[in-house]
């Protein structure tokens, strides 16, 4: 069965307010789309389909900034989606410990989702958090900073318990001098 | 007037020319992919790179800046410029390739670049031979490549739409494509998906590239990712003979180049006209090929006891002229063609304007709000224009079939037509008359005929056409036929099959070609059974002819039609009605 995805009237409104931000048809794609995922849970091309006619705009392009970005689901993922991060610094710093280790812990690979349904894994480029490597980010809320495998397993388990982990502050090295004095 | 200093050498310019649209206007070689003159400019593929530079001008004292030695001072960008989006400005200096070494190595980085994630599997690729990339590279890329790990692999085989088929590893990204749609078709099907390594162009989920223009984006792709599912893996560029034609599967008269190898029709490309068609022709244009290949009527064909048999030239002379005797002046009627050159209609319309047989006509094949505005015109046939200004008279299929009821006709006599398979007639009609059909391919009407005459259709004879805007444009013969011969009609290209093949090489063969003659030689194969011969040889005879006695055609010639591309002989085409 075919589910149908549209917008409510409230939300239009918000897309008419988003619309009125910007001087051409092709910008308001970004967060029309945010504003979609958040309320469908994803992007798939039904919902790509909804936003490119409310937007009037070729699904084409809006397939092109789906696919573009990571933190677009162009497929439905599980209720958590951890983000490790691949890219030079966290390579070089383990990343890809982490996300074997996180695949051997759920079971599945890279852009796949567990069966039921809790987690999902994405291999991604830089999430511009270098200075924590190796980092992850969760359902693109929370940055996981300076990860290991022990760090990951707890992250898991508290998941699963329904506990998000918490914002982590870290202070710059210079700052940190600061405090220390 | 300004000047710009290509590699030392000073060139005039006036405007505000793109470098390297400048440099390839003047014949300066350089390598590019993205760039398209039709086309928005992206500066993505950065193959185009150039150092430049501007003299120094000084506002005080109002003059350049002059050096030790009396030279301008240059002052160069800081980094290397991509010539196709850096506009020329009075005494700008360009160093290439030829005088830089800095550009070079850069030509050949970026081609590093742009090879890592190729398959460079060009004996497989349909594009070897006229594939920028492979040209490109031998000129201007590197020896090897220091990337040698596994190529990124991407999905191959991916029909984008009914007629265009992606192979997604092979692509550069040079968005041509892309930029056609939203540019020039403006249908915006396609896109470039993902990121980085990993993209490719695609279309939306769910859709296909049903794009009218689809196949424009297989000519423009300056590398083998896009292929047409008609021609993939039909033939070898280096195999055909590329000569210029029309497209006369629509009014607009799109300007073609028609491939061909063994005197088949292998694939239709467009040919830049910049009054016309620009570098883009509809899809449905490229189809075209089926009727010039196949269901040919080849030898004439005559009804004897209701059987029909192939039959001799003589002998389908000999019935046309026998059929002709005695008949009164309103017992033939001549149905002139828009689907027929000017010169073929211009010979059947003189020959019986001779014998003072005055019913001629012809019927229009123009579907009201099936065009599009662009390439795509109401007018399905090619020379409507030209029809109504031979002076045939212009009839709708009422009035057609009104007059054959009524009148008294012995013998009809039509033009390459499809009258019945149209819906123009109703078949009852052209019964009970002598039916002569002049047609190249087997249809509807030609079933009916009494005498059918092979005729040489557009790529088998020198012939012109007046599209829906009133321009004159012409095609050369492409394809022999059983009379014709490349090597002695000196306008027929010469490949290199034609030119090394001999008879006993397979792949040279007599089988494709036609026993057909072009309609005017047949009409003045008639005439002089009749003594009313007018001596033609050629169709640019005709056409020298038409010149002289209609003033619509006034000053025309082949030779001028191929200068300018074609020549505008109407002004306003709403004011053109039948004579």
């Amino acid at each position: 069965m075919s589910e149908t995805f549209e917008f409510t009237k409230e939300e239009l409104a918000e897309i008419d307010k988003i619309k009125a931000k910007y001087p051409d048809k092709k910008s308001p794609v970004m967060p029309v789309l945010w504003l979609a995922q958040n309320k469908f849970g994803h992007v798939e091309p039904e919902v790509q389909q909804l936003v490119a006619k409310t937007l009037d705009i070729p699904a084409a392009h809006v397939y092109g900034v789906v696919s573009f970005y990571t933190q677009y689901y162009g497929t439905r993922k599980g209720k958590f989606v951890f983000d490790v991060c691949t890219t030079l610094t966290c390579q070089l710093c383990g990343g890809y410990d982490i996300l074997h280790h996180l695949e051997d812990k759920l079971g599945i690979k890279a852009g796949e989702t567990t069966e039921d349904g809790m987690f999902s894994i994405q291999s991604v480029e830089c999430l511009g958090a270098c200075g924590y490597a190796p980092m992850m980010q969760i359902t693109n809320g929370v940055y996981c900073n300076h990860l290991t495998k022990e760090k990951v397993d707890r992250i898991v388990d508290d998941l699963k318990a329904g506990k998000m982990p918490e914002f982590e502050q870290i202070p710059f090295p210079q700052h940190q001098n600061e405090s220390s004095k | 007037m300004p000047e710009i200093f290509i590699d030392n050498v000073r060139y005039e310019f006036e405007g505000k020319p793109l470098v390297l649209q400048f440099m390839l206007d003047h014949g300066l070689d350089h390598p590019f992919f993205c760039y398209h003159p039709s086309l928005s400019i992206p500066a993505n593929c950065r193959q185009c790179y150039v150092e430049a530079g501007t003299p120094v001008f000084n506002r005080e004292t109002n003059s350049y800046e002059l050096d030790e030695s009396g030279e301008r001072v240059i002052r160069f960008f800081p980094k290397l410029m991509t010539a196709c989006s850096l506009e020329a400005t009075d005494g700008m200096v360009i160093k290439t390739h030829r005088t830089s070494a800095l550009v070079e190595r850069a030509q050949k980085d970026t081609m590093e670049f742009i090879l890592v994630n190729h398959p460079l599997d060009c004996p497989i690729c349909d594009q070897a031979g006229e594939c920028p990339l492979q040209i490109q590279t031998y000129k201007y890329g590197p020896e090897g490549s220091r990337f040698e790990h596994k190529k990124v692999h991407k999905p191959k085989r991916i029909k984008l739409g009914p007629r265009v088929i992606l192979d997604a590893e092979r692509c550069i990204n040079c968005t041509r494509c892309v930029r056609f749609t939203e540019e020039i078709s403006k249908t915006h099907q396609l896109t470039i998906i993902s990121r980085g390594d990993k993209n490719y162009p695609a279309v939306a989920p769910g859709t296909e590239f049903d794009d009218p223009y689809s196949l424009n984006t297989v000519d423009i792709c300056p590398v083998g990712a896009l292929t047409s599912s008609d021609f993939r893996f039909k033939a070898r560029v280096w195999e055909m003979n590329q000569t210029p034609g029309i497209d006369i599967t629509n009014g607009k008269g799109c300007n073609i180049d028609v491939w061909t190898r063994d005197n088949v029709v292998m694939r239709i490309t467009p040919r830049y006209n910049p009054a016309v068609n620009d570098h883009w022709m509809p899809d449905f244009g490229r189809e075209d090929i089926r009727r010039m290949n196949e269901n040919r009527i080849s030898k004439p064909e005559v009804l004897l006891d209701g059987d029909r048999i192939k039959s001799s030239w003589n002998n389908a002379e000999l019935n046309f002229t026998e059929n002709l005797a005695g008949l009164e002046s309103n017992e033939i009627l001549v149905i002139g063609s828009a689907f027929s050159s000017v010169e073929d209609n211009y010979a059947v319309k003189k020959l019986f304007s001779t014998l003072g047989f005055n019913h001629q006509v012809f019927v229009p094949n123009i579907k009201e709000g099936s065009g599009d505005g662009f390439l795509i015109d109401d007018d399905q046939y090619p020379n409507t224009n030209g029809c109504r200004l031979l002076g045939f008279e212009e009839l709708t299929s009422e009035k057609l079939t009104l007059l054959l009821s009524k009148g008294n006709f012995k013998m009809i006599v039509s033009l390459e037509d499809d009258l019945v398979g149209r819906g123009v007639l109703n078949e009852d009609l052209l019964k009970e008359p002598y039916f002569v059909y002049m047609g190249s391919n087997h249809n509807k009407t030609s079933a009916l005929a009494d005498l059918i005459v092979p005729i040489a259709n557009s790529v088998e004879q020198s012939c012109s056409y007046v599209n829906s805007s009133g321009r004159i444009q012409r095609t050369t013969a492409a394809k022999e036929t059983l009379y014709t011969n490349r090597r002695l009609n000196l306008e027929m290209s010469v490949g290199r099959l034609d030119r090394y093949g001999t008879k006993f090489d397979n792949w040279v063969t007599d089988r494709n070609r036609i026993d057909c003659i072009p309609a005017w030689d047949f009409i003045e194969r008639v005439a002089t059974n009749l003594d009313k011969q007018t001596g033609y040889e050629s169709a640019s005879e005709i056409m020298d002819e038409i010149a002289s006695v209609l003033p619509a055609f006034n000053g025309l010639s082949y030779d001028r039609i191929d200068d300018e591309l074609g020549v505008q002989i109407i002004g306003d085409v709403s004011k053109v009605t039948s004579a």
